[in-house]
């Protein structure tokens, strides 16, 4: 809904002085990928951690069948990246594509350690980070095995407003474990007992 | 009367795709110096200039989405589009036809090239505008106008054969056939070569001119060729439109609402709660349902 940038971002939610935010952002680049384009490709080893400013995007395996499944859409203000690979140095199972033209910041994950190292604010706030990626998975996981589409789908309303009218419904579907007969009937229900 | 000058004469820029089925120049909000508190109450102008499209038997166009808080119009210069909304509604937009829907509390709505257009395939041009609604009346009963051109008023200008059609507001004491919520003023000037019109709106109605056909000449300066638009400065009342050659112009001029505007992609609205309350609203299908 706004237009983010990495500085308003590390402003708002770190405690750094402003020399401190001024080295980060000397040490990222932006880059502009057109819809479509991929930031990340299966087997490929991630080196990067991205911070939407402007756009959208999704990260998502594809299975043996050729099956996309959606892990998380990323739109203005999050941060994107494939931590296991990042972390374990081995070949992501991920893509990561943009949905929309797209602005990112990019950090480098080896700055990304300096900085953990250098700035004890910056490790308070990437442990903050991980622990809030867990938690997030661990409520995607409950919602995978014990909610009704109909609960996954309010659920993914609350949590991104605005991504129904970003993309196609089978992404949504994608993302929610359901078939997109599913949502559509999730959404048709919805609407007449809003009638 | 004072004169109104020309502020700036804007080309059309780089095109995009609304859908498959519209290939359109943003003029509004996008231009330069055309946001939407500058043209309020114009808040979009989308312009697919003539482009043709090849026949295909799935008809192309813009899948189901929502409005709210606005009126969108769509003049159909070429082409024929085909639309539905969640209340049932539904209907063609013919050549030199003109769909003025009132969003206003909510519509779901998906338009397509119609069907036997579609199969043939050919040239389409089109103007959607979104028009803003006063706070008052944004959250009003959705309605439609469906304007067959046939029954628009014209105004005959000169032995040439230029005229002039109202759509919305009063030229020459003719009134248009569209009802509108603030002042409006939408005409299309069918000017023939050497024709010329001498125009006047209320100095602080926002005003452009968008030339559909043909190349003008406003207050004897500015050029205008096909698929430019002018903006008219606020700074006076009275200009004049003349044809280089055989043109058409969408005229529009309007009292601005000057209350505030939160918008973000089909929602225009005067706060960010109420955006909000949009998004959640059209979320848990209180716009109703249409099938894709």
């Amino acid at each position: 809904m706004n237009h983010f940038t990495l500085k308003s971002y590390l402003t708002s939610n770190l405690d750094l002085r402003e020399e401190e935010i001024n080295t980060i952002l000397t040490e990222c680049n932006t880059r502009i990928v057109s819809k479509d384009e991929y930031l990340l490709k299966s087997q490929e080893y991630c080196k990067h951690i991205f911070f939407v400013e402007d756009g959208l995007l999704r990260q998502f395996s594809i299975d043996e069948k050729g099956k996309e499944h959606i892990l998380h859409f990323a739109p203005e203000g999050w941060f994107v990246t494939d931590r296991e690979s990042v972390f374990f140095n081995q070949p992501s199972q991920f893509n990561i594509q943009a949905l929309e033209d797209t602005r990112v910041a990019v950090l480098d994950d080896a700055f990304f350690k300096i900085l953990e190292e250098k700035m004890p604010s910056f490790r308070d706030f990437n442990h903050r980070m991980i622990h809030s990626y867990i938690r997030s998975l661990q409520n995607r996981i409950m919602m995978l095995l014990s909610n009704t589409a109909e609960d996954r789908y309010l659920k993914f309303i609350k949590k991104y407003p605005d991504i129904p009218l970003r993309v196609p419904q089978w992404m949504i579907a994608s993302y929610l474990g359901i078939t997109p007969e599913s949502l559509s009937r999730v959404r048709k229900e919805l609407a007449q007992r809003h009638k | 009367m004072k004169p109104r000058s020309v502020e700036l004469v804007a080309s059309p820029g780089q095109p995009h795709f609304v859908g498959d089925g519209f290939r359109v120049h943003n003029f509004i909000p996008s231009g330069f110096r055309m946001d939407m508190q500058r043209m309020d109450p114009f808040i979009m102008l989308d312009y697919n200039s003539k482009f043709h499209f090849p026949a295909s038997s799935r008809p192309k166009g813009v899948g189901v989405h929502p409005h709210r808080g606005f009126e969108t119009v769509t003049i159909a210069y070429k082409g024929k589009v085909q639309h539905h909304d969640s209340s049932g509604g539904g209907g063609v937009i013919g050549e030199g036809d003109i769909q003025w829907m009132t969003a206003a509390s909510g519509v779901l709505h998906k338009e397509f090239h119609e069907e036997e257009w579609s199969k043939k395939g050919g040239e389409f041009q089109m103007v959607q505008l979104w028009v803003n609604l006063p706070a008052k009346d944004k959250m009003s009963a959705p309605k439609y106008q469906a304007i067959k051109n046939d029954s628009v008023p014209r105004v005959q200008l000169d032995p040439k054969g230029s005229e002039i059609d109202v759509i919305a507001g009063e030229f020459e004491h003719v009134k248009g056939v569209a009802s509108t919520f603030t002042p409006i003023n939408m005409w299309n000037a069918h000017l023939k070569e050497g024709s010329e019109v001498k125009l006047n709106f209320p100095s602080h109605f926002n005003t452009v001119l968008l030339v559909v056909e043909g190349e003008i000449e406003v207050n004897g300066t500015d050029r205008a060729p096909t698929d430019h638009l002018v903006l008219l400065a606020n700074d006076g009342e009275e200009f004049s439109v003349k044809a280089n050659q055989d043109s058409k112009v969408l005229v529009l001029s309007g009292e601005p609402i000057n209350e505030p505007i939160a918008a973000h992609g089909p929602f225009v609205m005067n706060t960010r709660q109420e955006l909000m309350e949009a998004f959640n609203d059209f979320n848990e299908g209180k716009f109703g349902y249409l099938e894709d």
